[in-house]
């Protein structure tokens, strides 16, 4: 059938994946994937693959799994941000046709946010909180194995766009018109709205799954005020998510409906109204920025508190002021789309809420300010990513309050000047946050302590890097330079700064090298973590081995004060933990199951069939996921009994039961 | 080790009378045989969508009228889904489903009523 083939071919390999660079990558791909297959079958370890890692349920596993995602996601983020600035470097540069280059940003912006960032503060959500705690797990184990699958079959449903059919190339926002179909008909669009409402539901499930760990699961005695920090930030954040994921899974769907089904919501024929979409979407972005921020400021004050080994300043203070952000950042979205022109009194109203969100900010930085006056600062790279985000956050901040006045709005609205605001946050919040929190609990995810020479290398580069990259950027934009520009001619005086700029993302980029030579590294020959507390830890996680064993704690801890385990090494009681034989008994555990990968699997199905319009192939995911939902409904035998007797085998070979 | 310092089990931490906090964290669960109230609620949540869809589609009222439906047909839809289907009748004290309750609402409708405040353009610039 040579008329099948070829429609197949002209489907799935339109000439925009044909370019040199993009066959380069599908033969990188081929190669590395029969080169995985080939490890894998020559060390027969497909049941180890499939036992241990594909069907578990153990948050300690899912976090790891989360976080080598985060990994490969910064750095496909990380070449496209690269290749943006190559663009970018000289005028008049073709390196990119025009088609590429807005794919390019666009994947940029939604792998870094939603694929990068977001899986990154849920590997350290599943990492530490549970732990943090006292708890076994998190609330929902099963739920939480599907959270990791959805997010991870989304991702993948989004990264094979450039290879199969052609990435979106409508911005990490998809506004319409620019997703009409009538004026961008191939299936890029349909594999950015796919893919993020499947990646969306798990992260709307992650975030119930959290809030009620948070809520439910602490360890008797551990009350509001004596959760530690980075709890009341995890708890904050999931409530985040619960009412901002909503209205972004409504406006992609409605969306997508206008694509696939002829519906028009957002079309602007048939009285549709292209504004909502955007006013939706930022119902849902406004209060992303803060779920992307706010577990971020939960790390920095644990690092902070830990490494200036003094309690955090002014807790309660820390406490209202994240729920100040909480309830602040739903009022604030239409800073996003001032120039739409709502009129003076919305644009007012907003731009003052705006501004108030900057005063429970300020707070906490002075907060952290505090914490280190008077300490013992140790300078390791987790404190070294503490300290250089607090005037890079400062920073970013003040400029985001410039642009809150509406009529500087007017003058700055996406030009590079917001560019530079936002990543200026971001990176100066969340992938410092990021780094931070993974150097301090690395020791407690693997066993091993990443290299500190060679993270503080890392470390330089990155914020060096930083500001030689985004410091020229404001300058751009207050020189007229808009945001998504392919190339520009000579003579508009932007040429010196854009060389600077490029200069500087070549510098990230070798701290990313750097960064994973030195996980890399450390992997093979880090320093052992035998005491299960390298820092001189404040938190409960630091009383466990490392890494941790699969039931976390022998027995439940009762909790007494705000820093426990701190507290409990000042009253020298820390051999209180160590356990009397008699003090185990069997523990509960959930079962591992392979529900949670076929359901991502089905969805992933799914969202493969409709983005083409190949209905029978979308109709069998669905029966895919209908059969895995129904298993999973009238599954009872979800948890098995770990019998006493290992649980002490194993406490004792830590070293850790009496007599 | 003396009995004073002797560390006690989450479960006689729980069951502690003096203890009014820990008691009220203690976990409880409410089962039944047959879920009866739920496949009610969950045809009534449909007819509600559909209802909701049908006056939309077929412009059966004029646009004011029509929003002030659609927004009551919201609000039962949101109380069935309450009731029914997020246990707010299952609890114990007040404290921990009202505030954040409260807390919901307010955000609703905020988000709501400012999109439509966002959404007519009443604007003298534009």
């Amino acid at each position: 059938m040579p008329s099948f083939v070829t429609y197949l071919i002209h489907t799935l390999f339109p000439p925009t994946v044909r370019y040199p660079d993009i066959l380069l990558i599908d033969a990188g791909l081929i190669v590395g994937a029969i080169g995985l297959v080939g490890f894998l079958t020559k060390t027969h370890r497909w049941g180890w693959l499939w036992r241990e890692w594909l069907t578990t349920v153990d948050h300690k596993k899912i976090a790891v799994m989360y976080l080598i995602s985060a990994i490969v996601m910064l750095f496909r983020g990380g070449i496209d941000a690269e290749m943006l600035r190559a663009q970018l470097a000289m005028p008049s540069v073709h390196f990119m046709p025009a088609i590429q280059y807005d794919e390019v940003f666009t994947t940029h912006g939604t792998i870094m946010i939603f694929f990068m960032a977001m899986p990154f503060i849920f590997a350290l959500f599943n990492a530490v909180i549970p732990l943090m705690i006292g708890a076994r797990d998190v609330a929902f184990p099963r739920v939480n194995a599907m959270s990791f699958w959805l997010f991870a079959f989304g991702a993948i449903l989004f990264n094979i766009s450039f290879i199969i059919g052609g990435s979106p190339d409508a911005g990490w926002t998809a506004y319409p018109p620019y997703t009409g179909l009538a004026f961008n008909p191939g299936p890029g669009e349909n594999y950015y709205f796919l893919a993020l409402i499947i990646a969306g539901m798990g992260t709307t499930m992650t975030g119930i799954n959290f809030l009620v760990t948070t809520i439910r699961m602490r360890a008797p005695g551990m009350t509001l005020m004596k959760m530690p920090m980075f709890v009341w930030a995890t708890m904050v954040t999931s409530a985040l998510i619960l009412f901002a994921f909503p209205p972004l899974t409504v406006a992609l769907a409605m969306s997508l409906f206008d694509r696939l089904f002829g519906s028009s919501f957002f079309t602007l024929t048939r009285g549709g109204m292209p504004m909502m979409y955007v006013n939706l979407f930022w119902l849902f972005g406004h209060p992303e920025v803060y779920i992307l921020v706010i577990p971020l400021f939960g790390v920095f004050s644990e690092v902070v508190a830990t490494f200036s080994r003094k309690a955090l300043f002014g807790y309660p203070l820390m406490v209202v002021s994240i729920l100040a952000i909480m309830f602040l950042s739903y009022g604030t979205w239409v800073h996003h789309f001032f120039t739409m022109g709502a009129g003076p009194g919305v644009n007012a109203f907003f731009g003052l809420s705006t501004m108030l969100i900057a005063i429970p900010t300020g707070v906490k930085i002075f907060n952290w300010i505090f914490t280190m006056w008077g300490g013992r600062i140790k300078m390791t790279v987790a404190m070294l990513y503490q300290m250089a985000f607090i005037p890079t956050f400062v920073i970013g901040g003040a400029s985001g309050v410039m642009l809150a006045v509406v009529p500087a709005d007017y003058q700055l609205h996406n030009t590079y000047f917001l560019i530079a605001h936002f990543h200026n946050v971001i990176i100066g919040g969340t992938l410092f946050g990021l780094l931070s929190g993974m150097y301090y609990w690395w020791p407690k995810m693997f066993g091993m302590k990443l290299n500190e020479r060679q993270g503080k290398v890392a470390f330089w580069l990155f914020f060096i890097g930083f500001w030689i990259t985004f410091t020229p950027q404001y300058l751009l934009g207050l020189k007229g330079m808009t945001r998504r520009l392919y190339t520009y001619p000579a003579g508009l005086g932007w040429h010196e700064l854009n060389v600077i700029s490029t200069v500087g993302a070549w510098i990230m980029g070798a701290g990313f090298v750097v960064l994973v030579y030195n996980v890399v590294w450390s992997l093979l020959y880090g320093e052992r973590d035998v005491t299960g507390d390298p820092w001189d830890g404040r938190t409960l996680e630091w009383s466990l081995p490392s890494p941790v064993p699969e039931y976390n704690f022998a027995r439940i801890p009762v909790v007494h004060e705000r820093d426990e385990w701190w507290a409990m090494k000042q009253k020298g009681q820390t051999m209180a933990h160590a356990l009397r034989p008699e003090d185990v008994h069997d523990i509960e555990l959930p079962k591992n199951t392979p529900v949670p990968f076929l359901l991502g699997a089905s969805f992933f199905v799914v969202g493969f069939g409709m983005t083409f319009k190949w209905w029978p192939i979308a109709i069998v995911g669905m029966l895919g996921v209908i059969a895995c939902l129904l298993y999973s409904g009238f599954d009872y035998d979800d948890h098995h009994h770990l019998e006493a007797d290992v649980v002490r085998q194993t406490e004792a070979s830590l070293g850790r039961l009496q007599g | 080790m003396s009995e004073a310092t002797k560390p006690i089990t989450a479960e006689e931490a729980y069951n502690n009378e003096n203890d009014k906090v820990l008691r009220f964290l203690k976990p409880r669960f409410h089962e039944e045989a047959f879920p009866t109230i739920q496949i009610l609620g969950y045809i009534g949540s449909l007819i509600l969508t559909f209802g909701a869809y049908f006056l939309v589609m077929n412009h059966v009222l004029p646009p004011v009228a029509l929003l002030s439906v659609i927004l009551v047909l919201a609000v039962f839809q949101a109380a069935l889904q309450l009731g029914v289907f997020m246990h707010i009748r299952e609890g114990r004290g007040l404290a921990w489903q009202l505030i954040p309750l409260y807390f919901v609402f307010f955000v609703a409708l905020g988000m709501v009523g400012m999109s439509i405040w966002i959404m007519l353009f009443k604007s003298g610039v534009s």
